[in-house]
C-alpha cells in the first residue's frame, strides 16, 4: 500500500537531502571543487551571519500562521456549516483565484499597492492618507502577500476538518442545553483540531520558506531566510553555507512542529 | 450530504434554532468579504488585460482592447510554457493523488511497526523550504547525469505533491468510521469492492480537495520548477521573467483565460458532484 | 585514527560489557548504516569547477565541425527585435541560411543563469546552448573557468569589418579571443523629475534624504559598488579593497537612513514608471524605453562617472552546433541586421554603420514611427557622445578571491 508512494518519496525526497547535507559539511570553493570535510563550523558561521534572517522569517510565519487561522477558521465554518446546498459552489470560489499562478497574484498586489497607484494615489489625491505613506517594500506588504497567497493551504483542512464532523454530536449538545457558544467551544472546535493542526502546517512551513512575497512586495529590512537561501545557492553559489542554512532552518520547523503537536495534543492522531 | 440528523425534529427548549436567525447575517457577509478580497488581484489582472496600451508597459490605463488577446498565438514561447505547465500539472495531480491517498489510508488504518516513522518521513517534505527540495533535487539530477527538462519537472512535482495529497486525505479519514466497510465485508463484498463502493466514496471529498490542491500546487510551483527545469519554461517561469520589465498584458491575457478555464472545469465538477452526492445519499437511505 | 574510525569504535564499544546478540546485531546494523550513510556522503561531492582540460596555452581554437543546420542561442528578454511574435532577424537568417533557430529567453540575470549551466560546463560537457548572450565580467569569470570556446575570427568577418573600435581588445578578453559584443550599454540613474523637483547630476543624489524611501539600487554587485565607488571618487576598474570596504560603508549607511528602498533587479523599472521610485539606478535602454510611456523619466550619467557595460556573445564548451553559431553571430554584424536590432531593442550597438542608418530610416519613415527613430538615432542613451564616454568605467575584472570577498561584504549590504 505504502510501497509505490514511499519509494518515490525515498529515491526523490531522501536521497538529495543526504546529499544536500553532505554539502553543508563541505568546504572549498566553486573553482578548486568542494571535498567532505565534515566541517560543522558553517552551521555556526551560519547562525551568526543570518540570526535576523532566521528570526524574522519564523516571526513572520507565526503572525501569518495566526492571522489565518483567524480569518479562515469563521470562513471555513461558514461554508462547512451553514453551506447548505452552496457548499461546493463556495469552495469552488475560494479556490478558484489561486488557479491563477501565485505569481502573477503577487504581481497584481505589488500594482494595487503602488505608493501612487489606483488605490493609494487615489487616496492620497483626496487627502485621505498622508503622503508619505506607503505599504509596499514594508514587512506589512510582505505578510499581507503571504497571508493572501496561503489562505487556502488553511481554509481547506480546516474545512475538510469541519465537513466531515458529525453533526448530530453538536444536536446532542444541544439537547444537553449547551449554549451556542459553549457547543462550540466544547464540540466544534476539539473536533476540528486535525483541521487546524494540518492548516497551521501547510501554511507555517513554506511562509516561513518564501522568498516570492520578500522578493516581489519586500524592501530593504524584509529579507527572508529563504531570500538568503536563494541567495546563496544561485548568486554566491556558495553551497556548504546555503546547505547548512536549509538544515538549520528545517531543524527549526521540526522543533517547532513537534513541540505544536505536543501542546495540541494531537500526537495520536497523527500517528 | 446532509447528515441524517437534521430530518429529526428538534425537541422543544433547544434554543438554538430561533436564535441562529437573528445574527445570521454576520458570518455569510464576512464569508462575502473574504471572497471579494480572494477576488481583488484577479479582477484587475482581468481588467489589465483590456488595456490598450501604447508603450511596453501596462501600469497606467489607456483605453479598452482586446488585442491582447487576439494576438496572443503571437507568443510562442508562451504557449509552450502554458502547455508545459498543463501536462506536468495533469500527470503530477493524477500520480500523486493515487499515490498519496493510498498513503493516507494506510497511515490512518493500519497500526503497524515504524508508522511514526512513516508518519514523519512523508511529513519532511512538506518540512523543506521549497528552496531546499529545489536544489536538492537538482544536485541528485546532475549526479544522475539526467538532463533537466518536462520529465524532471514532473518528478518534482509529483513528489512534493505526495505530501499534501497525504495531509489533506488523511484529515478526512482520521475520524473515518470503519465500521461501514465492515458491514460491507460482513455482507460479504471483497476488500476491494468494500474500498470501491463504500470508503472511495465517502472520502471522496477529501480526495477530491486533495487533487484540486495538487493540481493548483503544480500549475504554481515556481521555486523548485526554477530549479529543475532547465530550458523548459513553464508558465510560472515565463511570467517570472516577463514581468521583470513590468508585467506585460499577455500575462494578463493568460491570467484571465487560466481562470476562466478554471471557472468552468469547477462549475462542471460541483454539478456532477452534486448529482453523484444526491445518488449516493439517496441509494443509502433506500 | 581517523575520525570515523573514532566512531565506529564507540558505537560497538560496549562490546567489553555484555551484550546481547540481538544488540550486537542492531549496533552492527547502525554502525553499517552509518558507513553506508558516510560512504554516500562523501560521494555526494560537488566537482571543481575548472574543466578538466585547461584551455590551450595559444589559445587557438579547435577545429570547426560542419554547419548542422540548427542553433541553440539563449539570451536576454527583449534583445532581439520583434514583430508579430517573431523575430525578423531570426527569420531572415534562417531563410539566408537554412539554419533553424531555437531562440532561447532564458537568461535574467547573469549569476542565475550561470548556475544552470556550471555543472554540465565544469565537466566539459554540454550546457544545451550554442551561444550565450553574457555580460562583460561574466564572460572574463567564464574564461577564468575555461568554460568558453576560442572563436574562428575566419568566420566572422562583419565582426572585423564593421564593430566599432572601442569595443574591440577589450580588457575582460583581449583580443576577442572568447566573445564579440552584442549590445552595450550604461549602468547610469533614472529618475521622475517631476517627483524629485530638480534636475539630478550628481552620484550623491542617490544619497539625497530628501528622496528617502524612494530611491532604487541594484542588487547587481558590480553595478552598485561601482556606484559607491565613484561616489568615493574612486575609479572601479582600479578599486583595492580598502576602497570595496569604504563603498560598502556609503552602501550600508544609505541602508540605514532608510534612503535606500529597496535592492532591484529588472523589476526597478516597474517601480520607476509607477512612482514607488523616484531616483534609481537604471540602465540606459530601459529607460529609453519608459520614456515612452511617462515623458517625466530623465537618465543621466553623473558627473562622478557611470558604468558601461558590455553584453557579448560566447560559445560555450561542449556547444554541439559551433559551426552554426559564428554563421549567426556573424549575421548580426551585418550593419542592415543590427540597425534593425537596435531600432527594436534601443540599446547600443558596436557595430558602426549603424547610427547612420537608423537616420536615414528616420528620415524615409514617416509619423511616429519617425519621430521614434529619430528619437533613437539621436538619444545619447543609445549612441552616447564623446563627453559621455569619457564619464564612462568599466567593470574590473577579479579573481576568485576578490570575487568572494567583494560578495561578501555586498551580501552584507542586501541581505539585512
Amino acid at each position: 500500500m505504502l510501497l509505490p508512494g514511499g519509494l518515490w518519496l525515498l529515491v526523490f525526497f531522501v536521497v538529495p537531502m543526504v546529499s544536500m547535507l553532505s554539502v553543508s559539511m563541505q568546504e572549498g570553493s566553486l573553482e578548486r571543487g568542494y571535498e567532505l570535510t565534515w566541517r560543522l563550523q558553517t552551521y555556526l558561521d551560519v547562525l551568526g551571519k543570518f540570526d535576523t534572517q532566521f528570526v524574522r522569517s519564523i516571526l513572520y510565519g507565526l503572525i501569518v500562521t495566526v492571522a489565518l487561522l483567524v480569518i479562515c477558521y469563521p470562513l471555513a465554518y461558514t461554508i462547512a456549516f451553514r453551506g447548505g446546498r452552496w457548499k461546493n459552489a463556495l469552495l469552488f470560489l475560494l479556490i478558484m483565484p489561486f488557479f491563477v499562478s501565485f505569481i502573477i497574484r503577487t504581481l497584481e498586489w505589488k500594482f494595487i499597492l503602488a505608493d501612487d497607484g489606483f488605490l493609494f494615489g487615489t487616496m492620497k489625491n483626496l487627502g485621505l492618507i498622508g503622503e508619505d505613506f506607503r505599504v509596499l517594500a514594508t514587512p506589512a506588504a510582505v505578510i499581507g502577500g503571504l497571508v493572501y497567497n496561503f489562505l487556502p493551504f488553511m481554509a481547506l483542512p480546516l474545512y475538510v476538518a469541519l465537513e466531515k464532523m458529525d453533526r448530530s454530536l453538536l444536536d446532542a449538545a444541544g439537547d444537553l442545553y449547551s449554549s451556542r457558544a459553549s457547543a462550540f467551544f466544547r464540540v466544534t472546535l476539539p473536533l476540528s483540531l486535525p483541521g487546524v493542526f494540518a492548516g497551521s502546517l501547510l501554511t507555517f512551513i513554506p511562509a516561513v520558506g518564501d522568498f516570492i512575497n520578500a522578493d516581489i512586495l519586500g524592501g530593504i529590512n524584509t529579507t527572508m531566510i529563504g531570500n538568503v537561501i536563494q541567495q546563496e545557492f544561485l548568486v554566491n553559489n556558495d553551497y556548504p553555507e546555503a546547505a547548512a542554512i536549509s538544515f538549520l532552518l528545517l531543524a527549526g520547523i521540526l522543533i517547532g512542529v513537534a513541540t505544536y503537536a505536543r501542546l495540541l495534543g494531537t500526537e495520536e492522531l497523527t500517528g | 450530504m446532509t447528515s441524517p440528523s437534521t430530518d429529526v425534529v428538534a425537541p422543544e427548549g433547544t434554543a438554538g434554532v430561533r436564535r441562529r436567525n437573528r445574527r445570521g447575517w454576520v458570518l455569510p457577509v464576512y464569508t462575502g468579504v473574504v471572497i471579494f478580497y480572494l477576488f481583488l488581484p484577479i479582477g484587475v489582472m482581468i481588467l489589465f488585460g483590456f488595456n490598450d496600451i501604447t508603450g511596453r508597459f501596462n501600469f497606467t490605463w489607456q483605453g479598452f482592447t482586446l488585442e491582447h488577446y487576439r494576438t496572443l498565438g503571437d507568443f510562442p514561447d508562451l504557449v509552450t510554457a502554458i502547455k508545459n505547465s498543463l501536462i506536468i500539472a495533469a500527470g503530477a495531480t493524477v500520480v500523486s493523488t493515487v499515490l498519496g491517498t493510498m498513503m493516507a489510508l494506510a497511515l490512518t488504518r493500519y497500526r503497524f511497526r515504524g508508522r511514526g516513522g512513516a508518519n514523519l518521513f512523508i511529513f519532511l517534505p512538506l518540512g523543506t523550504p521549497e528552496v531546499v527540495l529545489g536544489a536538492s533535487l537538482l544536485s541528485l539530477f546532475i549526479t544522475m547525469g539526467l538532463d533537466r527538462g518536462l520529465v524532471t519537472i514532473l518528478i518534482a512535482h509529483i513528489m512534493f505533491n505526495i505530501s499534501f495529497v497525504v495531509v489533506t486525505v488523511k484529515a478526512r479519514t482520521q475520524g473515518f468510521n470503519r465500521e461501514w466497510e465492515e458491514a460491507a465485508k460482513d455482507l460479504g463484498a471483497s476488500p476491494w469492492t468494500a474500498f470501491r463502493t463504500v470508503t472511495l466514496p465517502l472520502i471522496f471529498p477529501g480526495v477530491l480537495a486533495a487533487a484540486v490542491l495538487a493540481f493548483a500546487l503544480s500549475v504554481d510551483d515556481f521555486v523548485i520548477t526554477l530549479f529543475n527545469a532547465g530550458g523548459t519554461l513553464t508558465f510560472p517561469l515565463w511570467v517570472y521573467g516577463a514581468s521583470r520589465f513590468g508585467v506585460p498584458p499577455q500575462v494578463n491575457v493568460m491570467g484571465t483565460l487560466i481562470f476562466v478555464i478554471g471557472i468552468t472545469l469547477a462549475l462542471g465538477s460541483v454539478w456532477l458532484q452534486r448529482r453523484r452526492g444526491e445518488e449516493i445519499v439517496a441509494g443509502y437511505l433506500r | 585514527m581517523t575520525e570515523r574510525d573514532r566512531r565506529i569504535d564507540e558505537l560497538f564499544g560496549g562490546l567489553h560489557g555484555k551484550v546481547s546478540r540481538r544488540e550486537l546485531l542492531q549496533r552492527a546494523g547502525r554502525g553499517s548504516m552509518f558507513l553506508g550513510v558516510s560512504a554516500l556522503l562523501a560521494a555526494c561531492g560537488i566537482g571543481g569547477q575548472q574543466a578538466d582540460e585547461s584551455p590551450d596555452p595559444d589559445d587557438s581554437p579547435s577545429p570547426l565541425p560542419e554547419i548542422a543546420g540548427e542553433l541553440i542561442f539563449a539570451n536576454w528578454p527583449l534583445y532581439i527585435d520583434r514583430a508579430q511574435g517573431e523575430s525578423p532577424t531570426l527569420v531572415s537568417f534562417t531563410e539566408d541560411t537554412g539554419i533553424e533557430i531555437d531562440y532561447q529567453v532564458v537568461i535574467n540575470d547573469n549569476e542565475e543563469f550561470f548556475g544552470t549551466i556550471r555543472e554540465p560546463l565544469s565537466r566539459g560537457q554540454s550546457s544545451g546552448y550554442d551561444t550565450l548572450v553574457v555580460t562583460d565580467w561574466m564572460v572574463a569569470k567564464m574564461i577564468r573557468l575555461g568554460f568558453l570556446q576560442p572563436l574562428h575570427h575566419d568566420r566572422l568577418p562583419n565582426f572585423e569589418a564593421n564593430a566599432f573600435e572601442r569595443f574591440k581588445d577589450p580588457s575582460y578578453d583581449p583580443g576577442n579571443v572568447y566573445s564579440i559584443p552584442w549590445a552595450a550599454g550604461i549602468t547610469g540613474i533614472g529618475y521622475d523629475v517631476e517627483r524629485t523637483g530638480r534636475e539630478l547630476t550628481s552620484m550623491e543624489d542617490l544619497w539625497d534624504p530628501a528622496f528617502a524611501g524612494h530611491v532604487g539600487m541594484f542588487t547587481e554587485m558590480r553595478d552598485s559598488f561601482g556606484f559607491a565607488l565613484l561616489a568615493n571618487g574612486v575609479n572601479p576598474a582600479e578599486a583595492t579593497m580598502e576602497d570595496v570596504e569604504a563603498a560598502q560603508q556609503k552602501l550600508l549607511q544609505q541602508r540605514e537612513d532608510a534612503i535606500v528602498r529597496g535592492y532591484f533587479g529588472n523589476d526597478y523599472t516597474d517601480q520607476l514608471a509607477t512612482g514607488s521610485l523616484w531616483v534609481s539606478m537604471a540602465w540606459s535602454g530601459d529607460v529609453f524605453a519608459l520614456q515612452q510611456d511617462n515623458p517625466n523619466l530623465r537618465f543621466v550619467v553623473p558627473d562622478e562617472g557611470a558604468m558601461r557595460w558590455t553584453d557579448n556573445m560566447v560559445i560555450p564548451v561542449g556547444a554541439e552546433h559551433p559551426a552554426d553559431a559564428h554563421e549567426f553571430m556573424n549575421f548580426v554584424y551585418d550593419p542592415r541586421i543590427a540597425a534593425n536590432i537596435t531600432e527594436w531593442v534601443w540599446y547600443e550597438s558596436p557595430v558602426s554603420q549603424v547610427p547612420e542608418i537608423i537616420r536615414e530610416d528616420a528620415a524615409a519613415a514617416s509619423g511616429g514611427e519617425a519621430e521614434l527613430l529619430e528619437q533613437v538615432a539621436e538619444s545619447p542613451l543609445v549612441f552616447p557622445s564623446e563627453e559621455i564616454e569619457d564619464r564612462l568605467y568599466n567593470y574590473k575584472t577579479l579573481d576568485e578571491e576578490e570575487e568572494q570577498a567583494w560578495n561578501d561584504l555586498f551580501q552584507a549590504v542586501v541581505q539585512g
